[in-house]
């Protein structure tokens, strides 16, 4: 492969992981500087997230599924995951709500070991309940073959990098969407002034008469729904099952804010797709080495940054 | 059967010695125990104390292989039931009755191996010391067949591999604790090559992705070395692909389009679901032939859309039409209404396999129940003529060659047709040449 085509592909390739690290990284960032509190739960949401698309995509499937059953055969477009694209996050939306009045909440004021236990544990909950309720089957992942008409299933050339899936070319671009939408949010709105300031000093932020607590409500929802939508993304590229939440979510959102520093949203982004691009280069030259060096890489941010790309050391202390 | 007179005799002449020697030297322990079967010294779990013998059933209920650990546990819940109440291939086997073994009511413990070797062999230990396991059986997962077959040898228990198809399980792994009915890598490459080779030509180009553990680096040695003596094609690279990846599309773009014919996946379980569908999303199948050397149903199924016309091998299919087979799909079928999967197929095999061994060896003294097993010939297993073979303890049986079926042709059950049943007079090797060249088999315990 020649070096030009070799970098193109590892680029987008390394885009494409990286969303959904950003995604991740930037639910995870919000909620522990905002609130200062750790959320292992955050690969959970990334699995509700996808077991939801799953459901929505399979009853909205116009051969079969809740709105063939009602009659309803023909939308024009393949409408399964249109609509997941708005229920999944709207539904991680409102469990993170759930979540935050009644698990995070009573431990504010408690250890960070407290939090970490019981949010681990309400992963373990979540994952345990999928695999009784759902199944412990693997589900093929849950792309659209047409949207509007346009086949999405076939790969398209581009131009240096050569054959590649149209459908993770419009992920990246949704992905993409989304961050950008977010990050609008955080910097331009009255909201993200809010939770701009609390992530630094919410004392201040209490005393300026602001009511942080319904902040604190909506940035955990957010942070949810963001999570719920990353694991959305990631079911329509990877098969389901019930242990991607441990594994394909929690983890590679904490190595994104190692990376951007913790309690930046910029940071997540730009650590998300850091390590998205560290991932695939190693992938694609010394895939041996690739876990090595994605940890080495983040040892060595924790050794020579510790607060990250954009984290301001204050944060976290 | 001849083998069963030969070793009748065998034991007869290790009884008569054994009692005033052996047991009297190794340890009165044994004598002790109860169930009229104390004519040996206490070894691992023997003497079995009471009316039920334990059967461990260790299998992954978590991780890449979590659902074949599913299916096996089906097959081996099945075979207990058969075994305790008749029913299933206890009717047309020898020594078995359906009351149980050796008059002693079979229950058994469960365990998870999370796919993990570590997992896998704690578990294992707890099966064996706390639960008094006489027999230990599980997979899926190479590498924690041959962590857990290693701890076997260790305890003296024996130890019936379920799904594993690496070469060094019966290879430079074995283990004389531990037997094998399901084909491995090396048999998979001397029944797939040929008809790769008749089906897309020889002189061609083939490139590997292998999952980075025991049972991936055999396998691509194998189709290395299969694929360039019998198909005459040449490997470009090999790459290796850390177990539990889930998104392949680095390493697939990484496939050189220009110069590859074929594309080989030695991925299993959930990597396998992952890696195959990626790869046609890249339109790699446009460019090149795509062969997967191990189907399995979960990837078949989660799959299902990728697998049209891909060759590949499985341990045994439902739809082959012999007498064992079809009494062995119909019991399945009633009881979990649907076709069972291989894994299952072996669960069921491993564990009925065993309980004849001891019916037939007449004790649990794990030496005795090994050599029963050891050249055992049998043919109720839904593949016709099998053997045990005694050197390095792999069954020497026929493989299937599979391909996807189209996904107009696919059902629930239906996800591959059956190429060819490739005869084990085609396969295999000597006791000196292949993995077998590797195998010390180790200790009985009563030597």
């Amino acid at each position: 492969m020649l070096l030009q085509s070799e970098i193109a592909s590892i680029l987008l390739n390394g885009l494409q992981q990286g969303a959904i690290y950003a995604l991740l990284g930037i639910g995870l960032t919000i909620i522990l500087g905002t609130m200062e509190f750790l959320n292992l739960a955050h690969g959970a949401l990334y699995l509700v997230g996808a077991y939801t698309g799953l459901i929505v995509f399979q009853e909205t499937a116009l051969s079969n599924g809740l709105l063939y059953s009602l009659g309803i055969t023909t939308m024009g477009f393949e409408g399964g995951f249109l609509a997941a694209l708005v229920i999944v996050p709207a539904f991680g939306f409102g469990v993170g709500l759930l979540m935050e009045r009644f698990v995070a909440e009573p431990f504010y004021d408690r250890p960070e070991t407290d939090q970490l236990l019981v949010t681990f544990g309400l992963a373990l909950i979540v994952e345990e309940t999928i695999k009784n309720v759902i199944g412990g089957n693997t589900f093929q992942s849950i792309a659209p073959s047409t949207i509007f008409g346009v086949n999405v299933s076939q790969p398209i050339s581009l131009p240096l990098v050569g054959l590649f899936p149209s459908w993770r070319l419009i992920i990246i671009g949704i992905a993409f969407l989304v961050i950008g939408l977010t990050y609008l949010a955080i910097e331009r709105t009255d909201f993200g002034l809010v939770v701009q300031a609390g992530t630094r000093d919410s004392e201040m932020v209490r005393l300026l008469g602001i009511k942080i607590n319904r902040s604190y409500s909506l940035v955990f929802a957010l942070g949810a729904a963001l999570a719920a939508f990353a694991g959305l993304i990631g079911a329509s590229i990877q098969t389901l099952s019930p242990q991607i939440g441990m594994d394909q979510a929690l983890i590679p959102a904490f190595l994104t804010i190692v990376v951007g520093g913790a309690g930046s949203v910029r940071g997540a982004i730009a650590g998300g797709l850091v390590l998205g691009v560290i991932v695939s280069a190693m992938t694609q030259t010394y895939s041996q080495w690739a876990q090595i060096v994605l940890y080495l890489f983040v040892a060595l941010m924790l050794i020579f940054r510790p607060q990250g790309l954009f984290g301001t050391a204050e944060v976290g202390e | 059967m001849a083998r069963e007179t030969t070793a009748l005799s065998r034991r007869d002449v290790l009884k008569a010695s054994g009692a005033a020697g052996a047991a009297g030297l190794t340890g009165l322990a044994g004598c002790a125990g109860g169930g009229g079967d104390s004519e040996y010294p206490a070894l691992g779990n023997y003497p079995v104390e009471g009316d039920e013998v334990v059967f461990g059933f260790n299998v992954p209920q978590s991780g890449s292989y979590s659902q074949e650990g599913a299916d096996e546990l089906r097959g081996y819940n099945l075979a207990v039931e058969h075994l305790n109440n008749g029913g299933g291939w206890v009717d047309n086997w020898d020594g078995l009755s359906g009351d149980g073994v050796l008059g002693k009511t079979v229950t058994s413990v469960e365990g998870d191996t999370a796919t993990d070797p570590d997992t896998a062999r704690q578990s294992a230990q707890r099966m064996i010391n706390r639960d008094n396991a006489i027999m230990v059986t599980g997979g899926s997962s190479s590498g924690v067949a041959i962590a857990v077959q290693g701890l076997c040898q260790e305890e003296k228990v024996l130890f019936q591999c379920c799904i594993t198809h690496s070469n060094d399980t019966t290879g430079s792994e074995c283990v004389r604790y531990s037997f094998r009915e399901m084909f491995n890598a090396y048999m998979t490459g001397q029944a797939l090559a040929p008809v790769l080779a008749e089906e897309y030509g020889e002189d061609l180009n083939f490139y590997q992705l292998y999952a980075d553990y025991s049972w991936g680096q055999t396998q691509q040695a194998s189709m290395e070395q299969f694929f360039t003596d019998v198909a005459n094609w040449s490997q470009i690279e090999s790459v290796p692909t850390p177990l539990g990846t889930s998104d392949y599309s680095s390493y697939l773009s990484d496939v050189p389009r220009d110069e590859a014919d074929v594309l080989v996946l030695n991925h299993y379980g959930l990597d396998a679901a992952n890696s195959l569908p990626q790869a046609i999303e890249a339109g790699l199948d446009q460019d090149m032939e795509i062969v997967v050397p191990l189907y399995n149903r979960l990837m078949a199924e989660a799959a299902s859309g990728s697998i049209d016309g891909i060759f590949g091998t499985a341990d045994w299919n439902w739809q082959l039409e012999d007498d064992a087979s079809q009494s062995f799909v119909e019991v399945y079928r009633a009881e979990h209404d649907r076709a069972p999967s291989y894994g299952a197929r072996i669960a069921y095999t491993q564990t009925l396999q065993y309980a004849a061994a001891a019916e037939r060896a007449e004790t649990f003294y794990p030496p005795e129940v090994i050599r029963e097993l050891e050249g055992h010939e049998y043919s109720g297993a839904g593949l016709g003529s099998e053997s045990m073979r005694g050197c390095d303890h792999q069954a020497q049986r026929d493989v299937l060659v599979m391909q996807g079926a189209s996904e107009e042709e696919q059902t629930e059950d239906k996800l591959l047709n059956i190429v060819s049943q490739t005869s084990q007079d085609d396969l295999g090797y000597a006791c000196d040449a292949g993995p077998a060249a590797e195998c010390e088999l180790g200790e009985y315990g009563d030597e």
